[in-house]
């Protein structure tokens, strides 16, 4: 304990009022598994792989699973990933001017996660087409949706 | 400008446009102080807001970690080789050292990054926000710029170098 | 300044100016030292009685290496020396080297030639040429011996493995250490002479400049047609088979990583005559000088460019500054004198 002058203790007082990364996440209702997520991942690649991308983007990007565990959001971005590759770059901004403004802000989360993980930052560049696709559709707003709100994907 | 380059620039603009909106905050635990709170990370996690990663390929990066009145960007500059290795190494030193003249620079860059950038409502409020965005994008332009034209001197030097030593042995 | 003198010119300067002033009746008193690379320095300084006397010496790191590159001991080097000396007007060689230096000339300024000063300023390249002398002469008597192999193998020269060790006629290998770590081979062969050149960088910049460069020196003869009669050269990181049982074993450098080797293959058309000889080995003294300096040049460049681009980041930082002034004066409106001066209260 040599550096004891240096323990914060206030982490330690439960009155502290300190709020943690958990604290600040929403409340949700239930917790949605992985299994209850899987028909949809299906349904995902099969629209995906039957070329109809507007409307696996569109479902793709519709009631993300919010409550769902690491392990749950991870399977179904994957999902999510293989559909946003699949689109040829023509057709992007036909898809995203296609979208709701929520749905839109949805696919911004997203690709901001695709951007931070390997698996994504590999796929870069089509990322960055549907960012741009996406601001010149709606400015600034994703945006700041985004980086205002707690449900994670 | 290449053709990945572009969509790269313009999410950043848009990330940065978005993450500069930042307002006076005084320190919840510390009476008359007023810190960045991006930077004291472990205290009050209301504070702050998500993290935007845009990644152009693994190695050319871009981390914005937006607060209530700070924000931290942290660019990842493309390294190829050794050679990229030590002069984007020598380059981000050399602006650290005068990260004085820069007001916004971090003197260290955070982990994993080649450098960092700290913004906060003191910089938004005596400069031009629009204009700070401006400048990280130029920024990010010009250190590409910088590292591959020092890269080619280096080579194109070398050669001329060689040649005229060995030239003199010529008869 | 792309290439560096063999010749020194703080010596030729002072012995130019020296001449003058004894021409004028008047000679000067001196007591220089004057250095040169490789931790060479050198003394000019004054009889005490006779001011017309001066003396040269030298003392340079590679002095002890190369009195052991002659079998006969110390004698070689200095009757070559002197034979090289004393034939020029005003310089005979002093009796015994002044203390702390390795070899001295005297040098009588009422008979000193503008000739002699410039023999006198490359005295740090003829002591180093001794080695390169014996190997010349080493080589003149194997390749007597061996007509039918020199005329062959020179044609056949293997470009593609840079295997240069393939005729080990010769054990002789002349060392010269110029530098605390950092050695000279010269190897004669019965067609051609190896010179190598073991280096290391210090700075983990100039580790990785040097390999751009040295690959360079690789590449420049395959590159380019108009120098395709100048030395082969190999670089490596693993010392060359020639050196595989003559390395020294009191390596004082740990990091074995850092060491490079840079071989250099001269042909007979290298060293055919006295001036060829004369040209090759200066240039070869001074490699390892030439190319350090270049990449002490280009980081001085960058150096001056990072400083530039730094000036113009802040330029465009600045220009994100709100002007104060600017908005004062959108504000309230400034009055002026009828003059047309500032009113200041």
């Amino acid at each position: 304990m040599s550096d004891w002058r240096r323990i914060d203790i206030d982490a330690f007082d439960p009155e502290s009022g300190r709020l943690t990364k958990q604290d600040v996440q929403p409340p949700h209702a239930s917790q949605i598994t992985l299994q209850e997520i899987t028909p949809k991942i299906s349904q995902l690649r099969s629209l995906a792989s039957s070329g109809d991308s507007k409307s696996a983007v569109a479902l793709a990007v519709s009631d993300p699973p919010y409550s769902g565990d690491e392990n749950t959001k991870a399977e179904y971005f994957k999902a999510v990933l293989e559909t946003l590759t699949q689109v040829r770059q023509a057709d992007i901004a036909g898809v995203v001017s296609g979208l709701t403004s929520e749905q839109q802000d949805t696919l911004v989360k997203y690709l901001y996660k695709g951007m931070s993980i390997p698996e994504g930052q590999k796929q870069g560049g089509i990322l960055l087409a549907w960012f741009e696709r996406v601001t010149q559709v709606a400015g600034v707003r994703p945006v700041s949706h985004f980086i205002n709100d707690r449900n994670t994907v | 400008m290449s053709q990945s380059l572009r969509p790269y620039l313009t999410a950043v603009r848009y990330s940065l446009e978005a993450a500069l909106t930042l307002t006076n905050f005084s320190s919840q635990e510390v009476e008359r102080h007023n810190r960045p709170e991006i930077e004291v990370p472990n205290t009050s996690a209301e504070l702050l807001l998500q993290p935007m990663h845009i990644a152009r390929s693994e190695t050319e990066q871009v981390l914005i970690e937006p607060s209530v009145n700070s924000v931290r960007i942290s660019l990842m500059v493309k390294q190829a080789d050794e050679i990229e290795q030590i002069l984007v190494h020598k380059f981000t030193i050399f602006l650290e050292q005068r990260a004085e003249a820069f007001h916004i620079l971090r003197r260290v860059p955070i982990k994993g990054y080649s450098i960092s950038f700290l913004i906060t409502n003191k910089h938004t409020e005596s400069m031009k926000t629009g204009k700070l965005v401006d400048f990280i994008i130029e920024f990010m332009e010009e250190v590409d710029k910088e590292i591959s034209e020092m890269k080619l001197f280096l080579n194109a030097r070398a050669r001329f170098v060689a040649n005229e030593y060995l030239g003199e042995f010529v008869y | 300044m792309l290439h560096l003198q063999s010749s020194n010119l703080l010596i030729q300067k002072t012995f130019t100016e020296a001449l003058e002033a004894n021409k004028s009746g008047e000679p000067l008193t001196f007591d220089r030292i004057i250095s040169d690379f490789d931790y060479t320095n050198f003394h000019v300084s004054n009889d005490p009685e006779n001011k017309t006397q001066l003396f040269l010496s030298v003392r340079t790191k590679a002095w002890n290496s190369i009195l052991n590159c002659d079998s006969n001991g110390s004698q070689g080097v200095l009757s070559y020396l002197a034979a090289k000396y004393t034939k020029l007007a005003g310089i005979t060689v002093a009796g015994g080297s002044e203390s702390g230096f390795d070899y001295t000339l005297a040098i009588d300024l009422n008979q000193l030639t503008g000739e002699t000063i410039v023999q006198l300023s490359l005295l740090k390249t003829n002591i180093m040429s001794y080695p390169f002398y014996l190997a010349f002469q080493e080589f003149a008597t194997l390749s007597t011996q061996n007509p039918t192999t020199t005329t062959v193998t020179v044609g056949r020269f293997n470009e593609e493995t840079g295997n240069v060790s393939s005729i080990d006629v010769s054990s002789t290998l002349y060392t010269i250490q110029y530098r605390d770590n950092e050695n000279m081979f010269i190897k004669p062969s019965n067609d051609r002479i190896t010179v190598i050149f073991e280096t290391f960088f210090q700075d983990e910049t100039d580790k990785v400049f040097g390999k751009v460069f040295l690959q360079e020196f690789v590449d420049a003869r395959k590159r380019n047609r108009d120098i395709q009669s100048a030395p082969q050269v190999i670089f490596s990181t693993e010392p060359p088979l020639e050196l595989q049982n003559h390395l020294p074993k009191n390596n004082e450098v740990n990091d074995e990583a850092s060491k490079r080797f840079i071989t250099f293959v001269l042909f007979p058309r290298h060293f055919a005559n006295d001036e060829l000889q004369f040209k090759t080995v200066s240039q070869l003294t001074l490699f390892r000088n030439y190319f350090h300096y270049h990449i002490k040049c280009s980081k001085a460049y960058m150096h001056s460019r990072m400083r530039y681009r730094v000036d113009t980041f802040v330029k465009v930082l600045n220009r994100a500054k709100i002007d104060e002034d600017d908005e004062e004066n959108g504000n309230t409106e400034t009055k002026r004198t009828i003059t047309g001066r500032k009113m200041v209260y």
